[in-house]
């Protein structure tokens, strides 16, 4: 229906600090989609921008490079007696974590315009309730070099606020099987993430290398690698080792990783000195889709547990997203595309039982 | 006067805005005498119409016929500033419409979670006599109760309201009102408030006029306590505009306050938006959802000055 990409960006920080970008596919285009999700459902058609603060949670702030879902499904078809590659350790939990709502409030604004087949611009505003109105610009290029038939590189992803808080990505493809990514991110005018990964991606495995925040003057830095192994076509092991460093103290921390995926489902499980989370995702039937989480954490010595369940009706072209929490919260999303315009509406409500707060919001997003 | 609370479903906003009747009949000709003038409360009414209710929270409405006099309807809000509450609304009238003349009651009830209870009960002693009662408490506390009788004469109208009295206190609001027909497009009128309590009495005079033509109507109120100026404009079957003015000497303020309403039937559809002197800015977007007996409501408040947004979503269901 579009002559330019609709590709839509979003950061989120979740619970344990870890950035996460992801480019969910929201139309196929000339210009092709760059970093598709590695679900094999089409992703929903969710507003993009980036949603939530820049501040940078203390701890251990790495964004994964998105894996190219062409290249596993790709693997899988081939052969069946060679195991398929097993993703990224970060995307483990992503199929359950996209079932659930994203917390909204206030009114958000978002365009969406793509210049040409290589450009993309988007402005946000967000009009807020609790705290401050913001707008948002964002930039998005797609390079020229073609890695699969839907995947260009280099890829740099940029956005601004109007506090001036910068948040710039630039992912690429050095060589066949090494991806390497550098994101930068400020606060106003300080810097407070800039970290550098290269990605190996092998037949059966996957094998990342993060360098975050390294400080040659203060003699600080962090270095994060993970490793997932695919041992049968179901189930894929691995590990993810952090040794963090600054004048004075060091240390590691380190996790397992498991993932045994069915038919319908897929179960993860991550056990570490840090803690734990498990998820559970299901596909019940083509509209229904449900997920179950348990995190636990040893430093915040606390645990919850959250179920959220995704209903998608194309023919009404409706999307509802919802979740109950052990925190007792309750939440609910509903977005609905208004065809014939390339309008999509998006009503959010979330109510906290336990501090008796309630939170709606409401957003439009255009193109 | 007006200190009454509004009743959760009165009149001209939550109706439908597409009724099959014809805009108010100030200027409709009966036989060449001059038309009754209406109430005295209605007499902003149309300019107030325009401009959109603030919304806050999520909101949900459902609306039940029993029978065809009688209906019910539950409100349920959840707000993020004011406490969240269930409300219980009944209505008996003889007929749904009971702007009409009939000697019938109408009784209208409404009951809160918190226990704050909202009476209405209307009835035509004859053609031209109404009485009025009003009982508002504030959860166990009366906070308002009020008699009124109203007579409507061929071209004028009268009230007397008796509010709060309280012989043990000896405090009383007496009201009076008066609107005459003077031609065929001009109202004029006043309203006498005499308060009195236990240390302290006083009158209130305050004079009202209204012009009125087939596309536009003037409204204006002046007295002591301060005036109040309306003017309401309906610029073709889509756009209606309002402009206000108020000012009080008690408050020492004044606001100017525009509005507009804009109606799209084909897409079942009313977007109503103000701007205030106050640097408050909304808008409320109410739509059908056809074939569904529901009504989605959508609205933003900003006050620029505050800083502060407000957000609404409600829905209104049969």
């Amino acid at each position: 229906m579009n002559d330019h990409a609709s590709l839509s960006v979003s950061c989120v920080f979740n619970v344990d600090s870890q950035l996460t970008l992801s480019h969910p596919l929201t139309s196929p285009s000339r210009m092709g989609s760059v970093l598709a999700a590695s679900s094999p459902n089409p992703p929903p058609p969710t507003s993009g921008g980036a949603a939530s603060g820049l501040t940078v949670p203390p701890g251990f702030g790495m964004p994964p490079v998105i894996p190219s879902s062409g290249e596993a499904s790709g693997q899988e078809q081939e052969d069946d007696s060679r195991l398929p590659n097993p993703g990224t350790f970060d995307e483990c939990h992503r199929k359950c974590k996209e079932v659930f709502p994203m917390q909204m409030e206030g009114v958000r604004l978002f365009v969406n315009k793509g210049l040409s087949n290589h450009f993309q611009v988007n402005h946000t505003l967000l009009l807020s309730t609790t705290g401050d109105s913001t707008y948002r610009f964002g930039a998005t290029y797609v390079g020229t070099k073609q890695m699969g038939p839907a995947e260009f590189f280099p890829v740099m992803v940029g956005d601004i606020d109007n506090s001036g808080s910068l948040n710039a990505q630039i992912i690429h493809q050095i060589a066949n099987g090494v991806r390497s990514k550098l994101a930068f991110q400020t606060q106003q005018q300080k810097f407070v993430n800039w970290q550098c990964d290269a990605e190996f991606k092998g037949e059966d495995y996957t094998a990342t290398v993060t360098i975050g925040n390294p400080d040659v003057l203060v003699g600080s830095g962090i270095v994060v690698t993970h490793y997932l192994q695919s041992i049968t076509p179901a189930l894929a092991l691995g590990g993810e080792l952090v040794y963090h460093s600054r004048p004075g103290e060091e240390g590691t921390v380190m996790s397992l990783a498991g993932r045994y995926t069915g038919s319908n489902y897929i179960a993860t499980l991550t056990l570490g000195s840090a803690g734990a989370h498990a998820s559970y995702y299901h596909k019940a039937n083509e509209q229904l889709q449900v997920g179950v989480e348990l995190e636990a954490s040893t430093r915040m010595q606390d645990t919850s547990v959250s179920f959220g369940y995704q209903l998608d009706v194309p023919k009404a072209n409706l999307l509802f997203k919802g979740s109950v929490d052990s925190n007792w919260v309750v939440g609910a999303t509903l977005e609905k595309k208004l065809l014939p315009l390339p309008l999509s509406l998006v009503l959010c409500t979330f109510l906290n039982h336990q501090k008796n707060k309630f939170q709606c919001g409401f957003g439009v997003t255009i193109g | 006067m007006g200190s009454v609370l509004a009743l959760s479903s009165s009149p001209g906003h939550q109706n439908w805005p597409f009724s099959p009747d014809p805009p108010p009949s100030h200027w409709d000709r009966r036989d060449g005498r001059l038309p009754n003038p209406g109430s005295f409360h209605s007499l902003h009414r149309s300019c107030k119409d325009v401009f959109p209710q603030q919304i806050e929270g999520v909101k949900m409405i459902l609306n039940k016929t029993l029978s065809s006099f009688f209906k019910v309807s539950h409100t349920l809000h959840l707000s993020a500033v004011s406490p969240s509450y269930y409300r219980f609304h009944v209505e008996h009238l003889q007929s749904d419409d009971y702007s009409k003349d009939k000697d019938a009651p109408a009784l209208i009830g409404e009951m809160d979670s918190s226990g704050s209870l909202n009476a209405h009960a209307l009835l035509h002693l004859n053609e031209r006599v109404r009485a009025r009662t009003v009982f508002q408490t504030q959860q166990s506390q009366f906070v308002t109760w009020q008699f009124e009788t109203e007579y409507r004469g061929n071209d004028f109208t009268a009230a007397v309201t008796v509010a709060n009295p309280d012989v043990p206190r000896e405090s009383v609001i007496l009201v009076a009102h008066f609107l005459q027909s003077v031609s065929s497009g001009l109202v004029l009128g006043g309203e006498l408030v005499y308060h009195r309590g236990r240390a302290e009495e006083g009158g209130i005079l305050t004079l009202a006029g209204q012009y009125s033509r087939p596309n536009w109507v003037a409204t204006l109120n002046a007295g002591k306590g301060g005036a109040h100026a309306s003017y309401y404009h309906r610029a073709n079957k889509q756009i209606q505009v309002g402009v206000e003015f108020e000012a009080s000497t008690r408050t020492q303020e004044t606001t100017t306050s525009f509005g507009y309403q804009m109606e799209l039937p084909e897409a079942n559809m009313v977007f109503r938006g103000m701007i205030n002197s106050r640097c408050i800015i909304g808008g409320v977007l109410e739509k059908r959802l056809t074939p569904l007996p529901a009504t989605l409501i959508m609205g933003a408040f900003v006050n620029h000055r505050g800083d502060k947004l407000q957000v609404g979503l409600g829905i209104n269901v049969g």
